[in-house]
């Protein structure tokens, strides 16, 4: 991955010319709404909010290997800040910096050469990771000599570098398959296509709510409608999942559906027990990092280890 | 197995950020500031640099440290005299660094507080407290007296509530006799002398001039009752106070 190889590559030119074709038709219709007289509201501020984040991610994309690593680590830790903040695991300095340590130390491994097999990326080391870092924040009381409060805290830490840090750094390492334009962009753009399905599809058809103590504005119609779409779009997407069986495709498709849903109704569950709306205000129309990244932190490690079964991360070339 | 200690469940409490909902902007904006792990590395940093800048280039010397309370749960509170930016700069750095996050100038929220570049320096490397100079003023004063009940702070006030034109010290306003009146907290008067010819208000940039700050022994006004006559009678105590300070 480099800017070179982005230019040559016909997955990430395609990818980025839809993706800023969508942008402007959808900028379009929300200004064709707004000449009809008719107030589009929160679609207006959320299309602001896009209009950053697109040209942000296929900036980190085109850049390469380690700028995505770099991005995908700075994502990490303004999430783990806003997890921090939401639970008030911030006023231990402690061990918020035990899990800030355990972010760095995924976009580390991802970037680093495997020292045994001699290719981008030390896999092993990735895997292993959690055993090490939930280690070291075991360590933190134990070196402060301190009891009070230390399971929470030990508690939220540990969720939080294993949601936030590790799961979500999974997209940080698919970077070094050499299919990495193909895995990143279908991934990210079926993800955020699944929300917006969901979104659409349940003011259409939703009728009955699919959880309403946690989330009480997802339906049941929106969650399938959103399945659908992403089962249909890995085919749709087929050049940039080479070497995928049909059988395949539709089990990613429903990695996404299924999994997006879910990765949304854990940030609500967090959100809900924590009693907050949103969890920052960093993106304009959309909340915090991780009200935007919550589908993502969940099915990204799921499509990772999809992929790296049915053809490998490093498929034999 | 057995039950589980009664009340054992509602030890977890999250105490989740009062200003969670804000942007970065806007956090920095309110007072109190809760606790970031970026803003007191900077804060340190720019610490470090402006104390050398002030040791290099305006030779910064103090006398009558030994007045400053040492206790580090202690609060207190300095007043002095103001005459250019580097005022409040020169009184941190009279202080130990591990009290830096514990400092606050306060600083007019008219002029400070409305502009981004000022802004992101007064909160981040100042540490200030945003000061209404207006009819908010009350609002602002009883945020003082609310610092100055939690141990360990250390708020730094120019009752003169503005840059002084020819270096000559004004009239003390009667706030820091409100803050202080009926409350043990220890005032300690301070003279700062050079900072007008160091950066006159108005000046682009500081002179290479010598800068000296003098501590006075503090004073405390815990008999003092919390009406207007004694707050101007503290207040030119005080005043009197600070124009002694050798």
């Amino acid at each position: 991955m480099n800017w070179r190889a982005a230019l040559d590559s016909p997955v990430f030119v395609g990818f980025a010319l839809s993706l800023g074709g969508l942008l402007a038709v959808a900028g379009l219709v929300l200004l064709a709404l707004r000449a009809a007289g008719r107030d589009p509201g929160h679609a207006w501020q959320s299309y602001r909010g896009w209009l950053r984040m697109v040209p942000l991610f296929l900036g980190a994309v085109f850049l390469g290997r380690v700028a995505w690593i770099v991005f995908v680590a700075g994502v990490s830790l303004l999430g783990m800040k806003e997890f921090a903040r939401g639970t008030g695991l911030y006023r231990d300095w402690w061990m918020t910096g035990a899990a800030y340590f355990g972010v760095v130390a995924v976009a580390l491994v991802a970037a680093v050469q495997d020292p045994i097999l001699d290719r981008p990326g030390w896999l092993g080391m990735f895997l292993a990771l959690p055993a090490y870092v939930v280690a070291s924040i075991f360590v933190v009381p134990i070196l402060r000599d301190r009891c009070a409060g230390m399971l929470q805290a030990m508690a939220l830490a540990c969720i939080g570098f294993l949601y936030i840090g590790w799961m979500f750094g999974h997209l940080a390492f698919l970077a070094n398959s050499p299919h990495a334009y193909g895995y990143l962009l279908y991934l990210v753009v079926a993800v955020e296509a699944n929300d917006i399905a969901a979104y659409l599809t349940g003011k259409a058809f939703g009728r009955r709510k699919l959880r309403p103590t946690i989330s009480p504005n997802k339906t049941l119609g929106g969650a399938l409608g959103a399945c659908a779409v992403s089962m249909a779009l890995p085919f749709a997407c087929r050049a940039a999942l080479p070497h995928f069986t049909a059988p395949q495709l539709l089990l990613t498709g429903l990695i996404v559906g299924i999994g997006g849903q879910l990765g949304d109704l854990s940030i609500s569950v967090i959100k809900r027990d924590l009693g907050v709306k949103d969890l920052g205000a960093l993106i304009p129309g959309h909340g915090g990092v991780l009200d935007r990244i919550d589908s993502l932190i969940f099915v990204a490690p799921l499509f990772f280890h999809a992929t790296h079964w049915f053809v490998g991360i490093y498929p034999a070339a | 197995m057995s039950e589980p200690a009664k009340g054992r469940s509602s030890r977890w409490s999250y105490a989740t950020a009062p200003d969670l909902d804000r942007t970065l902007v806007q956090r920095l904006e309110c007072f109190p500031r809760q606790p970031d792990m970026l803003v007191y590395g900077f804060r340190c940093v720019a610490a470090v640099l402006l104390r050398g800048w002030l040791k290099v280039y305006h030779r910064l010397t103090f006398r009558g440290l030994e007045h400053l309370p040492r206790d580090p749960q202690q609060s207190f509170v300095l007043v002095a005299n103001h005459q250019s930016h580097l005022d409040a700069p020169a009184l941190l750095a009279a202080l130990p660094m591990r009290r830096l996050h514990q400092v606050f100038p306060a600083a007019a929220r008219d002029y400070f507080f409305t502009e981004l570049p000022r802004m992101v320096f007064a909160a981040v490397v100042v540490n200030a407290l945003p000061f209404s100079r207006d009819v908010a003023g009350a609002q602002s004063l009883r945020a003082c007296r609310a610092l100055l009940r939690r141990p360990g702070n250390v708020l730094i006030l120019f009752p003169e509530g503005t840059r002084s034109r020819d270096g000559a010290m004004g009239a003390f306003q009667p706030g820091i006799g409100m803050v202080v009146a009926g409350t043990e907290v220890p005032v300690v008067p301070c003279r700062i002398e050079g900072a007008h010819r160091a950066w006159p208000k108005g000046a682009w940039w500081p002179r290479p001039r010598k800068l000296t700050v003098c501590f006075g022994a503090p004073l405390s006004f815990a008999a003092r009752g919390r009406g207007k006559e004694a707050a101007f009678a503290i207040s030119a105590e005080l005043e009197a106070a600070v124009r002694e300070c050798q």
